[in-house]
């Protein structure tokens, strides 16, 4: 097993939580140093913008372009908004940064706060992370009483406040604009830009949002150079480190940080163990609920965003599901449906009525009532949920689409039995 | 320009245009639910789906999500887009109960119309519906959520257009309700407006539930007379009643909506205790018969007493046919010049706002809309004139600065500044604000009459009780904007003001600002009823001539000066005085009782009529329906519910200038079009302020304003009031409107008033305190005529040393003396 650099979770100590102090012998903070003494505000972007970091919440937003669309003369105050909402079933990459080193991501957003001139921090947490939010806000406090936060960091004139804001609890509060939202005291329904939320955000002004893994990386580049991040990738496409979740029928399930771009088959046979004993690898999701399933015929592909974006599917979160021959996908995507049609906003119709209707055939199939009829129906209304007003209601029939294109005889296999054959 | 070809069809269309608007311009309807010319492009529903073939979108998009560009080309009929529409309406029609049959809304209904025209006629979906628990949300509608499809059109009218928070979405996903967060009476008086832009019959008519389909009523063009701004409606009837109203798309004015006091104001109209009969000392006579007795009782006077010994009073609720007939017979007959508006400074407020409404500064309610600032002076919208609160909250969204100065405690569903000042100190804290806004270079530009008139504007040296730093704040805002609308109301403030708020609005304009003014008056009519009454005459005249025994006669023509007088002992003896007392009127107001000799008359659905409102704007409306008794109560309940005879039932009443007009023995040869036509005429030619008024056929369906004020020089020349009244520790009264309640023909709706509050006293919490009363306590006020106790209301935003009584029917406050504004402090207690 090749030993690839731990960027992220270098220090991850198996009985605490790294100390700021810690954090500091690590190198930590030295990146907001160098920001503060060293570069402008452009530097940082230019650098970030270099480095090619996608943003780590699911949509691969390149990072650096979203920090240049702050217009220089755009108004203040502006915001800079932490996603640690983490609601993607299988992802739980944000809560083991934040339980390993709360300073990384702290940091990363006080460096990118400087960048587009932020007078206001503020990391949104889903209400699950309870823990989380609570050290969080252990540790903005003792980042302020050491110089880091607060009015003039490190002796300049820059000034930046932090505060953890508890979400409501909702899927879709993980989307940006209906993040916004749900921090303006509105229903978290998502917004169609223009105008984009670097223009117009929080209260009409200029608001940056990444994810909490976005923002961890930022020191490190800051420190090491864009250069340096590019080549943690084993592709030419991919850039930097991943912390893959994995999950489902393997000996080892977890959260790794492994270079992008690694294959599937490293990831599941090194690194996570390998199959559970009389498993075999039927399909697995790439990149969290919202993707769809990646067969066998895959289980070599090169794990970055574009390898997966040529075969159909996406890296989304980076949480893979491991799913074995015992395992039924239709119950499965059916499980998956139920989740989305609960989480939908209830904003637009494809999604807040289509979802459930997608999950009662799926339901039928499964429990031995689906008609022929039905699969058609589950074809166009994949294909028209694509028409829906966010991205929510495509990731949400991800997996349907996938299921009826891969796996079309196991959905036939119910109708014609009239029952699970994995039953 | 954007040109856009839309199912091979070209079109140019202003910037910003949506693909759906610009399809509307070509006359292709595409579905939708969602949007609304008013609300605005959301893209919730999904059902405005259109195919764009080339240009800068591609594929199966929402058309009222896109702007028209150059170069697109659009298809309304592709099959992806039809297929993905009629998924649309597959996916809305899931749970909706398919109870149409037992639906107000059938009929009317979008979805109803939309499911059949999108093709979705046959039920897939297996699944069980949804269900939910309806709410009671008071007694203007009702609300049934099992057909609601979620459009968010009601969230987004009450919260975002509208500005009230008690009813919104609420849950998620498919669970997603509409409502409250618990049963109660919606707390917007524009509530109503809910059931217009649902597209289905989440929210129905209450008061109307069940009485018919639309295509069973008479749906008419009409207008609400229960304010002075004249908004559009549809008036339905049938079986005989008028049933519901609705709003009228009028772009100068209302806009979309109406309020609900306008809304449900009409109940007047076919009740019970509707007088329908002549009557001459308590017997019931024809028509003819009571105008022959009145002839005769008249003459009668003339022979004894001279025919100054009569006078005959209108009101603003008269049409403009007949304010002017009353004038015409007035003057024909030698009466006293008639009195139409209640008092000498109302009179004199209301003119003088006609003078000096200069049409270059006058706006249409629609622009304040886009007004960048907006300074209410003595005027408190939410209560006089409803639906111009909710043009402020639109200016309001788009970025102006709304400034009220008004000592009431003014409530907007906006932010706004509020500056708590008493009557005589309106202008002097907005010429303070405008006297700080104006830079020394403009002023040094502008003629001597405006900067005589600016360097009155003294700042910091009046006696209002602002902060400085409200003012400069303002004043801030005034210095930057372009479009200023001054906005002054006629009732409550100081005889200047109405002339000093034009002169502000011209001093403005001058200064190069696009300056605006907006009147708020006393009633439907008030404007027209101010061009054609003389100066110093008035209600309050009449009786004072009925006491010194100049007058002996009294024609009320549509007017009950017991509603609004506020000394009742006076009035009362007065036209006990009376040697005859003539009253005609459309309800059973509490001087009908009193007359001598009663003649019905007809309302405004009845006979139609002539109304001009505040801002001079004329308009006509025709009848909306023939009249008469409704078929309920002729018919006793029976079913069907039959009678037999030769004509309708309670159609003898007459148009108030027919019965008029046979006083100076016209109308009897012509019929009421020619009369009508003849009154034109006469106003036209004898009345200088109707010179421009055009003939009935020329005027537009938005109505028109004709009026040009007679001089546009008589800016600047009003003298300034010296500064705020002295302070003797007694308490200023005013007696005011409120939205529900204290408008006359509106309290006669049985749903209306289950509304209106408890009537209250409002007292600042300086005075409570000082008199040692909370808020809560029962008061009672000894004055002259009487006690008035009522409820204490105890406020922090309004002006000390005041008191605010509501002119509302249920309370019995007419009991000061005429020209009495201030009580001491010993003459109000708590009533234990």
């Amino acid at each position: 097993m090749e030993t690839y650099p731990q960027i992220l979770l270098e220090n991850r100590k198996p009985d605490h939580i790294n100390t700021l102090a810690e954090y500091e012998q690590n190198g930590g903070y030295e990146g907001l140093k160098a920001t503060l003494q060293q570069h402008s505000e452009s530097d940082i972007i230019q650098m970030i913008d270099e480095s090619n970091l996608l943003g780590r919440g699911g949509a691969a937003f390149p990072t650096g372009f979203k920090l240049k669309t702050v217009a220089t003369d755009a108004p203040l105050p502006r915001y800079i908004v932490c996603n640690a909402d983490e609601m993607e079933p299988g992802t739980f990459k944000d809560r083991v940064l934040i339980h390993t080193n709360p300073h990384m991501m702290i940091e990363g957003i006080i460096i990118a706060g400087y960048s587009i001139k932020a007078e206001k921090g503020i990391i949104f947490i889903r209400p699950e992370y309870e823990s989380g939010a609570k050290i969080l806000e252990r540790e903005l406090k003792l980042a302020e009483k050491a110089g880091y936060l607060g009015k003039n960091i490190l002796g300049s004139n820059y000034a930046l406040e932090i505060v953890v804001h508890r979400s409501g609890g909702r899927y879709i509060c993980g989307e940006v604009t209906a993040q916004l939202n749900a921090l303006m005291g509105k229903r978290p329904n998502p917004m169609q830009p223009p105008p984009y939320p670097t223009e117009k955000g929080l209260w009409d002004l200029p608001t940056v949002l990444s994810n909490v893994e976005t923002f961890a990386y930022m020191p490190h580049i800051i420190r090491h150079g864009p250069d340096w991040f590019k080549d943690l990738a084993t592709t030419d496409t991919g850039a930097g480190t991943k912390i893959f979740c994995i999950s489902g029928k393997v000996n080892q399930p977890g959260a790794y940080e492994l270079p992008m771009g690694i294959r599937l088959s490293e990831i599941i046979n090194e690194y996570a163990g390998g199959m559970l004993n009389g498993a075999e690898f039927k399909a697995c999701l790439p990149g969290g609920a919202s993707t769809g399933f990646l067969p066998k015929e895959h289980y070599n592909i090169e794990m970055d965003f574009e390898s997966l974006k040529k075969v159909g599917n996406r890296l989304g979160t980076g949480a893979i599901m491991v799913f074995d021959q015992h395992t039924c996908l239709v119950d499965a995507t059916l499980n998956l449906t139920e989740f989305f049609a609960r989480e939908s906003c209830g904003w637009c119709t494809p999604c807040r009525e289509g979802l459930p209707y997608i999950r009662d055939l799926l339901a039928r199939i499964e429990n031995g009532d689906g008609e022929q009829d039905f699969i058609p129906i589950l074809e166009d209304m994949g294909k028209q949920l694509w028409s829906a007003y966010c991205a929510y209601a495509p990731g949400a029939v991800a997996p349907l689409q996938s299921l009826l294109r891969h796996f079309r005889e196991e959905v036939e296999a119910h109708i014609h039995q009239k029952a699970c054959p994995f039953k | 320009m954007p040109k856009i070809i839309i199912d091979d069809r070209d079109i140019e269309v202003a910037p910003g245009t949506k693909v759906i608007e610009a399809a509307e311009q070509l006359g292709i309807m595409i579905p939708r639910f969602c949007y609304h010319p008013a609300l605005g492009s959301v893209g919730a529903c999904r059902v405005c789906a259109v195919k764009f073939l080339q240009g800068p979108f591609k594929g199966v998009q929402m058309s009222c999500m896109v702007d028209a560009q150059d170069d697109m080309v659009v298809s309304t009929t592709d099959e992806e887009a039809v297929a993905f529409r009629k998924s649309v309406i597959e996916w809305l029609m899931l749970h909706h109960p398919h109870d149409c049959p037992v639906c107000d809304a059938g009929g009317h209904c979008l979805l109803q119309d939309m499911t059949v025209s999108g093709g979705h006629g046959i039920r897939r979906y297996p699944g069980k519906k949804r269900t939910y628990h309806d709410q009671y949300l008071g007694p203007l509608i009702q609300h049934e959520m099992n057909r609601c499809i979620h459009c968010y059109r009601c969230s987004r009218f009450y919260q975002e257009f509208n500005g009230y928070r008690d009813l919104g979405a609420m849950q998620s996903a498919n669970q997603t309700y509409f409502g409250r967060f618990e049963e109660g009476i919606l707390e917007s008086p524009f509530s109503g407006n809910l059931i217009d832009i649902c597209p289905t019959g989440v929210y129905t008519d209450k008061p109307s539930r069940y009485f018919g389909r639309r295509w069973d009523y008479e749906r008419s063009p009409s207008l609400c007379i229960n304010c002075s701004l004249g908004c559009h409606t549809i008036a339905s009837s049938r079986y005989r009643k008028v049933v519901r109203q609705e709003a009228r798309l009028n772009e100068a004015i209302n806009g979309h909506f109406i309020c609900d006091r306008g809304r449900y104001g009409f109940s007047y109209n076919s009740l019970k205790q509707r007088p329908r009969t002549a009557l001459f000392d308590g017997q019931t006579a024809s028509i003819d018969e009571g105008l022959a007795v009145l002839k005769q009782r008249l003459q009668a006077i003339v022979d004894t007493d001279g025919s100054a010994a009569i006078a005959c009073a209108g009101s603003s609720r008269n049409s403009l046919e007949t304010l002017a007939m009353i004038k015409r017979v007035s003057q024909a007959r030698s009466w006293q010049p008639p009195a139409y508006l209640i008092d000498d400074a109302i009179t004199a407020k209301v003119k003088t706002a006609i003078s000096v409404l200069d049409p270059d500064l006058a706006v249409e309610m629609r622009e304040i809309e886009s007004a960048d600032f907006v300074a209410v002076l003595g005027a408190d919208p939410l209560n006089e004139a409803p639906m111009l609160a909710l043009a402020l909250r639109q200016a309001q969204r788009k970025g102006a600065t709304i400034a009220v100065f008004d000592p009431r405690p003014v409530c907007l569903p906006c932010e706004f500044t509020h500056l708590p000042a008493d009557p005589d100190a309106i202008h002097t804290g907005f010429g303070a604000v405008i006297n700080t806004a104006l830079d020394a270079a403009v002023v040094d530009k502008l003629d001597a009459p405006a900067r005589e008139f600016y360097s009155s504007l003294a700042a910091g040296e009046q006696t209002f009780t602002f902060q400085q730093t409200e003012i400069d704040t303002l004043a801030e805002k005034l210095k930057t904007c372009q479009r200023p609308v001054m906005v002054c109301g006629t009732e409550i403030v100081s005889r200047q003001t109405p002339a000093l708020a034009a002169d502000c609005a011209a001093l403005l304009q001058a200064a190069g600002k696009a300056a605006g003014l907006f009147y708020v008056m006393p009633g439907t009519n008030a404007f027209a009823a101010g061009l054609l009454t003389d100066e110093n005459v008035s209600v309050e005249t009449l009786i004072t001539a009925i006491e010194q025994g100049s007058v002996k006669a009294l024609i009320l023509v549509e007017c009950n000066p017991l509603w609004q007088f506020p000394d009742r002992q006076r009035i009362e003896q007065a036209l006990q005085k009376l040697e005859l007392l003539a009253v005609t009127d459309y309800v059973n107001s509490e001087v009908v009782p009193k007359a001598n000799i009663f003649l019905p008359t007809t309302t405004l659905y009845e006979s139609g009529g002539i109304y001009i409102n505040q801002e001079g704007r004329v308009q006509v409306v025709e009848p909306a329906y023939r009249g008469g008794i409704p078929i309920a109560e002729t018919g006793n309940g029976d079913h069907p519910p039959r009678i037999y005879d030769s004509q309708i039932p309670g159609v003898e009443p007459q148009a108030a200038w027919q019965i008029l007009a046979q006083l100076i023995d016209i109308g009897q040869q012509i019929n009421a079009n020619d009369l009508r036509t003849d009154i034109q005429h006469w106003l036209i030619k004898s009345e200088s302020g109707f010179n421009q008024l055009p003939g009935l056929a020329q005027i537009p369906p938005l109505g028109t304003r004709f009026f040009q004020a007679p001089n546009s020089q008589k800016h600047f020349e009003c003298q300034q009031p010296n500064g705020g009244s002295t302070d003797d520790g007694r308490l200023e009264v005013l007696v005011t409107e409120r939205t529900f309640g204290t408008e006359e023909l509106s309290a006669y709706s049985a749903c209306l008033q289950e509304l209106a509050n408890a009537p209250c006293i409002c007292m600042h919490s300086s005075d409570a305190q000082q008199l040692n009363l909370n808020d809560g306590d029962q008061v009672a006020l000894e004055l002259n005529g009487g006690v008035i106790e009522a409820r204490l209301q105890v406020v922090e935003n309004m002006a000390p040393a005041m008191l605010i009584i509501p002119r509302d029917g249920k309370l019995n406050w007419q009991q000061m003396e005429t020209g009495q504004t201030r009580i001491r402090r010993d003459q109000i207690r708590k009533v234990e």
